[in-house]
């Protein structure tokens, strides 16, 4: 709502300058967007009259003008049409400035000059609406009244320039949406006086014969007038049009936007003569038509309300009306209606039907159900001094009963209650006194409120509404700050904690957190346990983003791409979050084996899509320092394996080496198909790390390997939130000498590392401490697809010494232990 | 046969001669070896007599203790500046980057959202959790938000295709349902979370974004402890000099609904106030629909948006920043 400060000012007693009424909007509940001065700086624009024009010899599209001030003529070239001899204008003199005109740096203003145009001189310009600051038309010259005073500066006819305050409203203060309703609650922050405009007393009598067949309307009220509507809108009303973000149409057009604008009631005005038979206020039919205000062709249901004649819709109710039965220049008969729908009915339709009006959103806030006679009177009164049409009769139509959406019932509160909620020391008179202020009717019968709120205000129907209603008037600013005495314990639960820790041994070895949009298009990389299932949106905000992310991969690998292409040498990325997928996806199947108490539903037990807690990891480039680079260290894919073993260590609280989950080769949509592996636990794929496949890598003009690592939490949390996390036992270090032992180990093709570290383990036995790979050899000494590792052991006892023939007994257990699966020791 | 004293003069000017332990090595052998004086001198003692034995055998002795301990003098001198030159050689420039991979950093979100959840964390919050993809009437429903209410059209809600009612949460409020809905007073919960809205993407608008939101119910919770709740987080969020202001505005779920800005240039807003969160006390029909007596029971909510908390203090000027994953954003915080 844009509030012009001088329109403001004439409803109150007091006069208020801009920056206190910006103060006592915020601290009392209108929130200030922005102060804006539409139309600051006009200068040397006089009023004229058109006294002839001839097309522009060489150029069609414009005119050479001759006006005239009263005392002298001036020539000027003009590009408009919309104008005739005789026509009061506003010209715009050499050395004078126009703040509307944009320019195409996009800046705006100018300063006129005498010139040539195509040849002719120009003295100035004849300005538009839009150049001088009035709102944005454009399609012409700027028309004044007739009756103008040729000759006198535009801003002494106007207060060009002056204050507007826009305000955020709030749902629930519909009355907000007036200059009256905005004056009236001021009234009752200060408080001061308010007043209303008056209206003429119309006759009552037969205006047209309506008939209200539907519970959405609470009161239907018309004015009749007689007489041409043919006229020029008054320079003050467009003025405030324009201040108010409305475009100037016709006379009787603005002045039902000029009410609407000054009380808060839409007005829509009917060319009498164009009615055929009597109105009826109907829901429509399935299907029915109307071409609403705007061109538009309009298809109905039966939830919209309608004005009909015998012809059919003439207005959808609410929103906007009807093209058959519009006012025009030649209309001579006018109807004018104001009338009280049903909130709810007519948030439908404008929603259904895409559109919002500036009278379908003061509906749908709830108007003052007393307002609609005044309004019209109003109208009524001004299209009458405006055009000189003369007002015949006003009827009102009501249902046979007040409607319950309409009343405003009375409403009981204990006044402790309420001082307690907002703790401020208010007796109930006090209390009421404050009510009083904004309009309430209030009798106090010891701690008890009896309260009628204001026909205006739909937002008082409970305690708490009256609670917010005394501690705004109060001032928010003297309630006291205290802290709640709750007696919770709080704290971040185990499984919280685990989360975290996740993502710092990650952090830890040199990833850097990402967050990336979790949305992805058609095609998306999947890590962990890919599948078809989507969770795609109703309403996606792209193509590229019609469905939630599947895996974290997509995501990050974009994010390496976008890295990559800043001239990065190389990143490693990790990223905590959910991903989506279908409840019935067959992810579910997984989780469900692992843990229990994962899946999150609706209230009535609807499962909602699976969104499990993953850690995801992507690195690409070098792996490089702050400050230095390795010209062949890339990152890796045991880059990420190590982190997440670390990870899985950490959530699982056993920190042995051994406490891993397994690695199993696996060949994968979109990844290398022998530098991948899945992470299994109990035979289950909880994580997936791999580099990205070669060509999938070049689609994403990534040039080195792409590492890509997933790995679900959730089973994992899940397991914390079950159990608890059980404390990791202390042992007791050996403390008698170790002993190093180094065995080189020939491995077949075939055999893993893991396998043949398994082995050594198992022979080892409980004498083995530590194990450290230290070398990995293939070539021709030792044949064709054989590798061999060197391992170093550190044995050590707890109750003895270990001399030559334990090594040497391990050794040969080693031999015994690794010729078991076919791999040879080195001697 | 050469004197002795002769040759402990010459001895010890050779010791002090030497420049390094080989040529002091060379002294030793020239003075004490098979070659030397002192071995002719002690050769020769066979051939004496006692008392001349007696006195030969001083004088030796003489010479030697006197050798050695000039010898041990000079090898420390020499053995030190020998470590020396070696040291010397072992120099290595330590303005050298070292070739270790720096720990990577936490997400500037992740550092904002762990700053408020600790405040809250340590006036005896617990930490709530919910899914994004949420139902509508916890979304909605539950927290006053009616199915044609404006709130909720201008809330532009992303919703999920193919479920009926399913919804990309547009706050994290649904988390406060949930645990209003399975759990008794007294409650203190915060909850952060990512959220999203139908926005399209520019400077000050992102179609995901992050809140933490906090709800307290207990008997007799007031105002007055929101006020003093809000006031506590922002001076340990912002700083002891900070002030807060409660503006009356409309939340469906909260009624008093307040936007709360804090002060910034000291107390009293010298140099304006800026709006940070969205708070208020519980609404009666929240609680109820919730299942929990209104009459019994009251609670305070508030909302902080994530981005906004870390624009202001961090003087981002682009939410984009925070989702495009540029390793220069991340590696900066």
């Amino acid at each position: 709502m844009k509030l012009p400060l001088s329109w403001l000012n004439t409803f109150l007693d007091v006069q208020l300058d801009v920056d206190t009424v910006v103060s006592w909007f915020n601290a009392h509940g209108l929130e200030v967007e922005e102060v804006t001065h539409p139309a600051t700086g006009v200068s040397g624009v006089k009023t004229a009259i058109v006294d002839a024009f001839v097309s522009h010899p060489d150029a069609d599209r414009l005119r050479v003008v001759t006006v005239a001030d009263g005392t002298d003529t001036f020539q000027v070239v003009c590009g408009a049409s919309n104008f005739a001899v005789g026509d009061v204008v506003a010209h715009a003199h050499p050395g004078g400035f126009v703040p509307g005109v944009v320019h195409a740096d996009g800046t705006q203003g100018m300063i006129l000059e005498a010139r040539e145009l195509r040849g002719v001189a120009s003295h100035g310009m004849l300005a538009s609406a839009r150049e001088l600051g009035l709102g944005d038309e454009h399609g012409g010259i700027l028309l004044l009244a007739p009756d103008t005073p040729l000759g006198v500066d535009i801003t002494t006819l106007a207060a060009l320039g002056e204050p507007v305050i826009e305000i955020a409203v709030q749902p629930d203060r519909g009355d907000h949406l007036s200059v009256l309703g905005i004056a009236r609650d001021l009234a009752a922050i200060i408080p001061c006086g308010y007043s209303a405009p008056t209206v003429s007393t119309i006759p009552t009598g037969l205006t047209h014969p309506v008939t209200l067949a539907t519970s959405s309307c609470a009161t239907f009220v018309t004015v009749t007038l007689e007489g041409s509507v043919n006229a020029v809108t008054p320079l003050w009303m467009k003025q405030r049009l324009a201040q108010s973000g409305m475009r100037s149409i016709s006379p009787v057009v603005d002045v039902t936007n000029f009410v609407m604008l000054e009380l808060g009631q839409p007005l829509h005005a009917f060319d009498h003569d164009t009615i055929n038979g009597p109105l009826v206020v109907r829901n429509a039919t399935d299907g029915e038509m109307l071409v609403t205000l705007d061109g538009q062709a309009r298809t109905l249901t039966t939830h919209d309300i309608v004005i009909t004649d015998d012809d059919g819709p003439v207005s959808l109710a609410g929103v906007m009306g009807g093209e058959r039965t519009e006012v025009t220049a030649t209309t001579t008969r006018v109807l004018l209606e104001a009338a009280v729908w049903e909130p709810q009915v007519i948030r439908a339709t404008a929603r259904r039907l895409g559109l919002a009006s500036e009278a379908s959103s003061r509906f749908e806030r709830a108007v003052d159900p007393n307002g609609a006679a005044r309004a019209v009177a109003r109208a009524a009164d001004l299209i009458g001094q405006i055009t000189g049409a003369t007002i015949v009769h006003t009827d009102t139509v009501n249902p046979a009963q007040v409607l319950s959406w309409s009343k405003r019932d009375t409403l009981n509160a204990s006044a402790a209650r309420i001082a307690q909620l907002i703790a401020l020391p208010l007796d109930a008179n006090a209390q009421a006194a404050l009510l009083q202020r904004s309009g309430s009717e209030v009798t106090v019968d010891g701690d008890m409120l009896t309260v009628t709120p204001p026909s205006w205000r739909s937002d008082l129907s409970r305690m708490a509404d009256l609670a917010e209603e005394i501690a705004r008037l109060h001032g928010y600013d003297t309630i006291p700050a205290t802290l709640p005495n709750v007696g919770t314990v709080g704290g971040r639960s185990q499984a919280q904690l685990a989360y975290d820790d996740a993502l710092y041994a990650a952090l830890a070895a040199g990833f850097h957190e990402a967050r990336t949009r979790p949305f992805v298009g058609e095609r998306a990389l999947a890590a962990v346990l890919p599948s078809q299932g989507r969770v795609q949106l109703a309403n996606p905000l792209a193509q590229d983003a019609s469905a939630m992310r599947p895996s974290l991969a997509d995501g990050l690998v974009e994010a390496l791409r976008r890295n990559h292409g800043q001239g990065r040498p190389g990143v490693a990325l990790v990223e905590l979050g959910r991903i989506f997928r279908p409840a019935d996806d067959p992810l579910a199947d997984v989780l469900d084996a692992t843990c229990t108490g994962w899946r999150w539903s609706g209230p009535d037990g609807t499962a909602l899509p699976i969104q499990p807690r993953v850690i995801g990891f992507a690195a690409h480039g070098l792996r490089h320092g702050t400050d230095w680079i390795e010209p062949d260290l890339f990152w890796q894919v045991d880059d990420v394996l190590s982190v997440i073993d670390e990870i899985f260590r950490r959530l699982t609280n056993d920190r042995a080496v051994t406490n891993r989950l397994e690695r199993q080769p696996v060949v994968r949509d979109g990844f290398h198909p022998s530098r991948s592996v899945i992470l299994t636990y109990d035979g289950v794929e909880l994580g997936f790390c791999g580099e990205l496949h070669p060509r999938e890598a070049q689609n994403r003009d990534l040039p080195h390997a792409v590492v890509v690592g997933e790995l679900l939490l959730e089973p994992l949390l899940q397991q914390i939130t079950a159990n608890g996390v059980a404390a990791v036992q202390s042992v007791v270090f050996p403390r008698h000498p170790a002993r190093m032992v180094d065995v080189a180990i020939i491995a077949e093709e075939q055999h893993s590392f893991a396998q043949i570290a398994g082995q050594v383990r198992i022979a080892a036995g409980t004498l083995l401490d530590e194990m450290w790979l230290f070398d990995e050899y293939r070539g021709d000494q030792i044949g064709e697809g054989r590798t061999s590792f060197a391992l170093r052991l550190r044995l050590q006892s707890s109750e003895r010494q270990l001399t030559d023939n334990d090594a040497e007994t391990v050794i040969d257990a080693v031999a015994t232990a690794v010729g078991a699966i076919g791999a040879e020791l080195r001697r | 046969m050469q004197s002795l004293a002769d040759e402990q003069q010459r001895a010890l000017e050779a010791l002090a001669n030497a420049h390094d332990l080989d040529e002091l090595d060379v002294v030793r052998q020239t003075f004490t070896g098979k070659r030397s004086v002192l071995a002719a001198q002690q050769a020769a003692m066979r051939d004496l007599d006692d008392a001349e034995r007696r006195s030969a055998g001083q004088a030796i002795n003489a010479f030697k203790t006197a050798f050695q301990d000039a010898f041990d003098v000079r090898f420390a001198v020499l053995e030190t500046e020998a470590l020396e030159r070696t040291l010397r050689a072992q120099r290595r420039d330590l303005t050298i980057p070292a070739k270790r991979v720096a720990p990577g950093r936490p997400h500037l979100l992740r550092q904002i959202e762990d700053d408020i959840v600790n405040i809250f964390v340590g006036m005896g919050y617990e930490v709530a959790e919910g899914p994004e993809a949420e139902s509508g009437v916890f979304n909605f429903d539950l927290l006053n938000i009616e199915k044609d209410h404006p709130a909720r059209q201008e809330m532009d809600t992303i919703y999920v295709a193919g479920y009926d009612d399913v919804v990309l949460r547009t706050h994290t409020s649904p988390v406060q349902a949930r645990v209003m809905t399975s759990r008794t007073p007294p409650i203190a919960v915060v909850c952060p979370g990512r959220t999203y809205r139908a926005d399209a993407v520019d400077a000050t608008h992102s179609p995901v974004f992050s809140q933490v939101e906090g709800l307290v119910v207990a008997e007799q919770v007031t105002m007055a402890d929101l006020r003093g709740t809000l006031l506590a987080f922002t001076r340990r969020m912002f700083g002891n000099d900070r002030e807060i202001r409660l503006r009356p505005s409309f939340f469906p779920f909260t009624e008093p609904s307040a936007e709360v800005d804090v002060s910034f240039g000291g107390r009293g807003g010298n140099d304006g106030w800026l709006e940070v969160l969205g708070a208020g006390m519980v609404d009666p029909n929240v609680l109820t629909a919730c299942g929990i007596d209104p009459d019994r029971y009251s609670g305070f909510a508030f909302g902080i948006g994530i981005e906004r908390v870390a624009m202001l203090k961090h003087n981002v000027r682009d939410i984009r920043a925070f989702f495009d994953a540029d390793a220069r954003f991340l590696a900066h915080f």
